[in-house]
């Protein structure tokens, strides 16, 4: 006879695992199709994935942020750059440097997951959190006293970012010519 | 799920990441690729948040989120400059600062 508590854990535990797989090969997805639209759409599965994953571990407001910002604007500006510039495909060839780039990058791995197990991480343990735990009101709470230097800093960052690009878009550059060697 | 699953989901993501920076010559999916690898980090960021019952993880990530907007932003209309003028899509073909 199984515990509810138990059984509950138990597909809390299958779907995160499920969800986890899942933005990996959406990542995959991203990085292996040689047409960018393709790409745009394989990013967008992955964001929401894990704005699931935020969700399972009690995060719900950064989830909501996670949808409307990543897969709804930032996404949509890359479509609408992707369909401005014409989303030629790429020829992949095998050249000695992807070779070299994929070894690195598997070795990166390895020594990042040895990093995970091997090196001295003490166990957590689990705490129950508290009742609005990563709702809206919480990270308002946080946001606006402890660390409301950082979130007027950001405003002007996005400010700065914003005049920024208004700048690079209506100065238009006179051409440039390659120089012949 | 323990902390070995997440730290191994975030660390394949972030590689994958680094792997399509590297390799990709597209500069729109180079981009995507950066994206991916502040994802990882965010992901990290929130479930150890939620490990360690603190909210700073996701105070973190958040502003992570607003850097990654400002960044694709400008990164975005630098591709579009460099288009307008250039009417080619391959980083290896970008070099004119070269002596």
């Amino acid at each position: 006879m199984l515990e509810i508590a138990t059984v509950f854990d138990f597909t809390r535990d299958a779907v995160i695992l499920v969800v986890g797989l899942t933005a990996v090969l959406a990542s995959l997805g991203v990085v292996l199709c040689s047409s960018p639209i393709y790409s745009a759409l394989y990013l967008i599965g992955h964001m929401i994935c894990l704005a699931l994953l935020f969700l399972l571990y009690n995060a719900e407001f950064l989830a909501v942020v996670q949808i409307i910002v990543y897969a709804g604007a930032v996404m949509i500006l890359f479509l609408f750059i992707i369909a401005l510039l014409g989303g030629k495909k790429e020829i992949q060839e095998n050249s000695f440097h992807r070779s070299m780039a994929i070894t690195f990058v598997f070795i990166l791995l390895g020594e990042l997951y040895l990093s995970a197990t091997v090196g001295p991480t003490k166990q957590i343990q689990g705490e129950i959190p508290a009742e609005m735990f990563g709702t809206a009101k919480a990270i308002g709470l946080e946001l606006f006293s402890k660390h409301i230097v950082a979130f007027e800093l950001a405003s002007g960052l996005l400010l700065v970012a914003a005049v920024g690009v208004i700048c690079l878009a209506k100065f238009s550059f006179a051409p440039l010519r390659r120089r012949t060697r | 799920m323990g902390e070995e699953f997440v730290l191994l989901i975030s660390a394949s993501i972030f590689c994958v990441g680094t792997a399509g920076f590297v390799i990709r010559k597209n500069p729109l999916i180079m981009f995507m690729s950066v994206e991916l690898m502040l994802n990882s980090v965010n992901f990290l960021l929130v479930t150890y948040s939620s490990f360690l019952n603190s909210l700073d993880g996701q105070i973190f990530a958040l502003m992570i989120m607003t850097v990654a907007a400002a960044e694709v932003v400008v990164g975005l209309a630098i591709i579009l400059t460099i288009f307008r003028t250039r009417h080619d899509m391959d980083v290896d073909h970008i070099d004119v600062l070269k002596g």
